[in-house]
């Protein structure tokens, strides 16, 4: 009912998007008090630092101009860097996605990591080992890792709503077990490549890979904003939707106005489950730098189930801010690896600012303290008060 | 007012620290060791990163110290996913290196990829090889069976339960390697002392063993968990061949008051566990940063080929380090065996199954 | 009055104690300048002794000291009247005697002042008065009592000087002889008829029928222990009683939230022992919950949302899978206006209505289509005083279009001026069936589980004391 909403609304989006905006200025000014601190070279300039200031204030700006001016060109300077931050953005939005969905429900969903695996798994096996027409090809293997992660996830649904495991546990115990299938699995005929010895799968038939539009940017990306289109219409505008939010803000009203809380629990878990097995996908179909789709093998999908966290949570589990969430932190990875090769300054600094926007997101009176032009949202209004 | 808290605190800082005087301007001019040379050579690390005090650190040490010796210039990427992989190796072909060192098999698609693609650069991946490698692809293996044979011997004479063990990161070509060459050196004692060492923790027959599980060569504490059943079936000289988690041998080894030692790989324990050096009779070696180095200085001198390295006792790429602290505890007899074995084995007298 | 203890921060204006200015940061700000208070939702740890949580915020550093505090309960018990045993549990005490906890724990901390927040809701008639003796005997002790209620007759029994207040403002005071009409109109800010007008119930046949129903609760318990009742269609049935003895549960059976034991619920003659709730709200069941704010509604929805959140597969507003979100906002505009629903838009979150709006949305939604029976537990729990008498009659035209009313509540108020009869239960029995004019004294015996005939000769011989509820 977005296109309703009385100004009370709107204003308190204002902040929201003031915080956010916050948040990333903030963590990029902590991040560069951290480059300088780091660097022996910059710091001790501070020695000088009133006999003559333009030897440390120079070195400063130098490194923190040189890192920053590297992590924008890495992530949109150019049209090479704009189709690397849109391919490491696909799957982060996919499994923020599957994140952020189960937050809606009311559902910690932390196993976006084995969905991922077991969405890779699905569709690696189904792309090196089909042969098929090209189109039909890539759409079976991606089909195959939507059904894989939808049923590592609604595993979780179910034991949750017929036996009250909590979710947490749950998710997080089906993460070794999905790894250890994977290792598993890589050890055996069916998926090591011919002629080798270590966990190496082969590489998929290029069918199956996810056709390329403009060097590594493919058709996933924008598979991953049609599922943002879906997640937003299923939860705007579908009864579905309706019933997992009801679920997720109140379990115990939606139960009263006769809705089925355990079905909703386990459908939300798998779709939640089907969308990170959709980020596993990803990275099993689409064409990296060398315009072949990475093997499988046991770091594949990466960190992305946690990554995904962090993504729904600045996304405030909403489609577009996932969307944008998942292109800033998509954006600071493709950004930190230019950054290191040309800065020399090392990968951890863009980990490091993708944590600090999220724990300043987090803690949205903290923003407020340091920034006094931006007010926190009136939620948190009890820890505010002096902004 | 955290703000001004914050602010006193560091103009409190400045005003202890600030009032050096500069140098004069012309010592600015930075550390200039070398860098006459306009060779460049480049390393792209796995996942782990440089920092993993395994084989990305060793073979960084063999950047560096080309950086030194040859006079060149370097430059390197650290991966943070399987995926960076291949965009990494790109990133160092627009870089313009010479030479682009990767680490680690699961590099090796993207390696053998970007080679294609780029005959003009010189390839060299650590701990992996080509069956039909490209022209320029050189690969750096290393025969650590033939110095995890020794290690073997040595453990089993050093033991005084009749039980050693090993285990290892994960069922990889690359550590189960050490732990057959570490079996057949037991098997060897057995047969020449007419002795009856058991090995715990690997299986020559069925190939199978200890590992950590998730394969987590960074789960020092599942290191640990291995090493401690191990010691329970009786061993008391262990192997650990699992990167960073070793140490949860050497750990166990500390902790039995003397009762359990812990040999270590890829480098010489003694000098990059100084912690532990006490309870490290030995270490199997690894020269990836010998090999490195060599890599780099034939595609220095426009030597390269695309001939595999194979690091062995006898080039100096697999080695066992020197016993240390533990020179006294191995006694001469069991000193010159070695040594004879080890001329053996260069000599092809002694066969090391790999 | 949260911001009077230090829960919340007034955004102007002073709280002056003894002639000086004070603000409170925390309670333990408030406790040091004498005020206590006496939570309507008791504050109080369940699984700790009476003596333990009377410690609780005065542990007087590391070492605790059971035995001192032990004796200040026993002190403070006798010296105000108020029996507590110190090493109960709290869980293990009526509703009572948790309350009088409460009160010990404010007089614990030496509060001079103490604020009651609406302390009657949970009790019983004969508990009410051992409440207001306690009160009038703080006050003879020198005591500053705040006693915050909407039940006038309480008000007209203790006060010595009355506040009104609507919408957070003081708007009069009045002196307790203020008859109850005229602090109603103070109240509301206009004339309110307190009777409902009710014409005489036409009961048809039985629409609802409950045999031997025996419903346990979460923790195994028993908590309805073979009910039978009928309610005919175009009658209100009330279920009298003190808050917990088993009509919660009772309610949630019906609804099918709680699977019952054993026994038979029809409905117009078909089975709804074993129906979800789903199948129970399609079958023409209105429910509306005990607990509003728990089980009646979702927070962050908007007006709109809550008033189809039972309906929302419904064809009317549901097409497939997709909803028809126009049909939902005139719906929405339509229950407004009929159920006057005091809100700018209906797309305003429903957690900024007023407690009487909000169950306004909670009956509009329940009685906006046809009903075989209207289950409303508490329908006018903390609502103020103009909604009740709106909320009571749309419950009164819902009974006179031949729906079956079941209505539970714990205030007699409300009993009186809705029942066509009344049911009495006590710890999940029934202890009868009584007509509306059944004198309240009676009421309130059955309801401590005295049966009628031995009640009426009860209270017959019981002397005529200080009356506070008749």
């Amino acid at each position: 009912m977005a296109e309703a909403a009385t100004s009370q609304v709107w204003r308190e989006r204002g902040r929201t998007a003031a915080i956010t905006a916050g948040s990333i200025v903030l963590a990029l000014l902590a991040g560069a008090v951290l480059m300088v601190v780091s660097d022996p070279d910059v710091i001790t300039q501070y020695a000088y630092l009133f006999t003559a200031p333009a030897l440390p204030l120079g070195a400063t700006w130098a490194k923190v101009s040189n890192a920053y001016g590297a992590l924008l060109l890495g992530a949109i300077g150019s049209p090479n860097a704009l189709a690397e931050t849109a391919w490491q953005a696909a799957p982060l939005i996919c499994a923020g996605l599957g994140v952020g969905l189960g937050f809606r429900a009311g559902l910690f969903n932390i196993g976006a990591q084995g969905q991922a695996i077991w969405g890779s798994i699905a569709a690696a096996y189904l792309g090196f080992t089909l042969h098929l027409p090209p189109v039909i090809h890539v759409i079976v293997a991606v089909i195959g890792g939507l059904i894989a992660g939808a049923i590592w996830g609604g595993i979780v649904g179910f034991l949750k709503a017929r036996t009250g495991a909590h979710e947490v546990i749950v998710t997080i115990m089906l993460n070794y077990v999905a790894l250890q299938a994977l290792s598993w699995l890589l050890s055996t005929p069916a998926f090591l490549r011919p002629g080798r010895v270590d966990p190496i799968a082969p590489v998929i038939a290029e069918t199956a890979a996810f056709p390329i539009l403009f060097r590594q940017l493919n058709v996933g990306f924008f598979v991953a904003l049609a599922a943002a289109g879906a997640v937003w219409w299923l939860l705007d505008r579908s009864t579905l939707g309706f019933a997992i939010r009801a679920v997720g803000a109140n379990p115990a009203a939606a139960g009263t106005a006769g809705m089925n809380v355990p079905n909703v629990t386990i459908i939300t878990m798998a779709l939640s489950g089907l969308l990170c097995g959709l980020a596993g996908v990803q990275y099993a179909l689409g064409p990296g730098a060398d315009l072949v789709a990475t093997p499988l093998s046991i770091g594949l999908v990466g960190t992305v189930g946690f990554d995904a966290i962090t993504v729904a949570l600045l996304g405030r589990s909403k489609p577009l801010g996932t969307v944008f969430a998942g292109l800033l932190f998509g954006g600071l990875h493709a950004g930190g690896l230019a950054m290191q090769s040309i800065a020399q300054t090392p990968l951890t600094l863009s980990t490091v600012l993708q944590a600090l926007i999220v724990l300043f997101v987090a803690a949205p009176a903290l923003v407020g303290a340091l920034l006094p032009k931006v007010k926190a949202p009136a939620t948190t209004s009890l820890v505010g008060g002096e902004a | 007012m955290k703000k001004s808290l914050i602010g006193s605190g560091l103009v409190a800082a400045m005003l202890l620290a600030g009032c050096a005087t500069p140098p004069p301007a012309a010592t600015s001019t930075p550390a200039a060791s070398g860098a006459q040379s306009n060779f460049l050579a480049c390393m792209v690390s796995d996942e782990g990163g440089f920092d993993d005090k395994s084989f990305n650190e060793t073979s960084y040490k063999g950047l560096k110290d080309a950086e030194k010796q040859l006079g060149i210039k370097v430059d390197e990427l650290q991966s943070k996913t399987v995926a960076d992989y291949a965009g990494n190796v790109q990133k160092m072909v627009e870089r313009k290196c010479n030479i682009i060192v990767t680490v680690g098999f699961a590099l090796g698609d993207a390696t053998a990829a970007s080679a294609k693609a780029n005959p003009d650069v010189d390839y060299a991946i650590v701990d992996y090889s080509y069956k039909e490698p490209e022209k320029n692809v050189k690969g750096l293996t290393f025969n650590t069976a033939e110095p995890s044979f020794l290690a073997g011997y040595l453990a089993a004479s050093l033991s005084k339960t009749g039980v050693v063990g090993t285990y290892g990161g994960a069922n990889y070509p690359t550590v189960t390697i050490f732990m057959d060459g570490y079996a057949q050196g037991v098997a060897h004692y057995n047969k020449q002392k007419g002795a009856s060492v058991k090995v715990v923790g690997w299986d020559r027959a069925s190939k199978t063993g200890s590992f950590i599980p998730g394969n987590q060569f960074s789960d020092v504490a599942g290191g640990k968990q291995l090493a401690t059943n191990l010691v329970a079936q009786g061993a008391d000289v262990i192997l650990p061949v699992a990167g960073p988690a070793s140490e949860g041998g050497l750990q166990v080894a500390a902790e039995s008051q003397g009762k359990v030692s812990s040999l270590w790989v890829d480098s010489d324990g003694f000098l990059s566990m100084p912690k532990y050096a006490a309870v490290i009779p030995s270490s199997v070696g690894k020269g990836m940063d010998a090999a490195v180095l060599e890599a780099i200085k034939e595609s220095k001198e426009k030597t390269f080929t695309n001939k595999a390295y194979v690091g062995t006792l006898a080039n100096g790429g697999a080695y066992l380090a020197p016993f240390h602290d533990w020179d006294s505890k191995v006694s001469a007899e069991t000193k010159s065996e070695i040594e004879q074995m080890k001329k053996d084995i260069e000599a092809g007298t002694l066969k090391v199954e790999a | 009055m949260n911001v009077l203890y230090g829960l919340l921060e007034p955004d102007d204006g002073e709280i002056i104690i003894d002639g000086s200015p004070r603000t409170f940061a925390n309670p333990r700000e408030a406790m040091a300048a004498g005020i206590g208070m006496v939570h309507q939702h008791f504050m109080l740890v369940d699984v700790f002794t009476v003596t333990e949580n009377l410690m609780l915020g005065r542990e007087g550093g590391p070492v605790l000291n059971p035995g001192a505090a032990r004796k200040r309960v026993q002190e403070l018990s006798s010296r105000y009247g108020m029996p507590v045993e110190p090493d109960a549990l709290v869980e293990d005490l009526p509703v009572g005697v948790q309350q009088r906890v409460e009160i010990l724990k404010a007089l614990a901390n030496d509060a001079r002042f103490l604020v009651f927040d609406e302390p009657t809701a949970v009790l019983t008639p004969q508990e009410i008065d051992d409440l207001m003796r306690v009160m009038q005997s703080l006050r003879d002790e020198g005591k500053g009592i705040v006693f915050i209620t909407h039940k006038l007759r309480e008000v007209r029994a203790i006060a010595d000087r009355i506040t009104v207040m609507r919408r957070g403002a003081i708007v009069g005071q009045a002196q307790p002889h203020s008859s109850e009409a005229d602090l109603a109109e103070l109240m509301v800010g206009r004339a309110v008829d307190l009777r409902v007008g009710k014409a005489p119930a036409h009961p048809a046949g039985t629409r609802l029928a409950v045999r031997d129903l025996r419903v346990a609760n979460s923790a195994g318990g028993i908590v309805v222990d073979g009910l039978s009742f009928d309610v005919a269609g175009g009658e209100i049935l009330c279920v009298a009683g003190v808050q917990g003895n088993g009509q919660s549960e009772l309610a949630d059976a019906l609804l099918g939230n709680i699977a019952p034991l054993s026994g038979e619920i029809l409905m117009d003659g078909v089975s709804l022992a074993k129906a979800s709730p789903h199948a129970t709200i399609t079958a023409g069941m209105g429910f509306v919950p005990e607990d509003r704010e728990t089980d009646g509604f979702v927070a962050s929805f908007s007006i709109a949302e809550n008033l189809i959140l039972n309906r929302s597969t419904d064809a009317e507003f549901a097409t497939g899978l997709a909803l028809n979100w126009g049909a939902i906002r005139d719906n929405a505009e339509a229950r407004k206006e009929e159920f006057d629903i005091r809100a700018q838009s209906v797309s305003d979150p429903i957690s900024s209505l007023s407690g009487g709006n909000k169950q306004k949305v909670i009956l509009a939604r329940e009685l906006s289509r046809p009903l075989a029976v209207l289950v409303a537990s508490q329908p006018t729990r903390g609502v103020d005083v103009g909604a009740i008498e709106f909320l009571h009659k749309r419950i009164v035209a819902e009974r006179d279009q031949g729906t079956a009313v079941l209505l539970v509540s714990t205030e007699l108020d409300e009993v009186e001026a809705l029942a066509d009869r009344v049911l009495v239960m006590y710890r999940g029995t029934l202890v009868g069936i009584v007509p509306p004019d059944t004198p309240r004294e009676v009421l309130g015996l059955m309801m401590a589980g005295v049966p009628f005939e031995e009640a009426t000769k009860v209270e017959a011989a019981t002397p005529t004391k200080e009356d506070f509820h008749g």
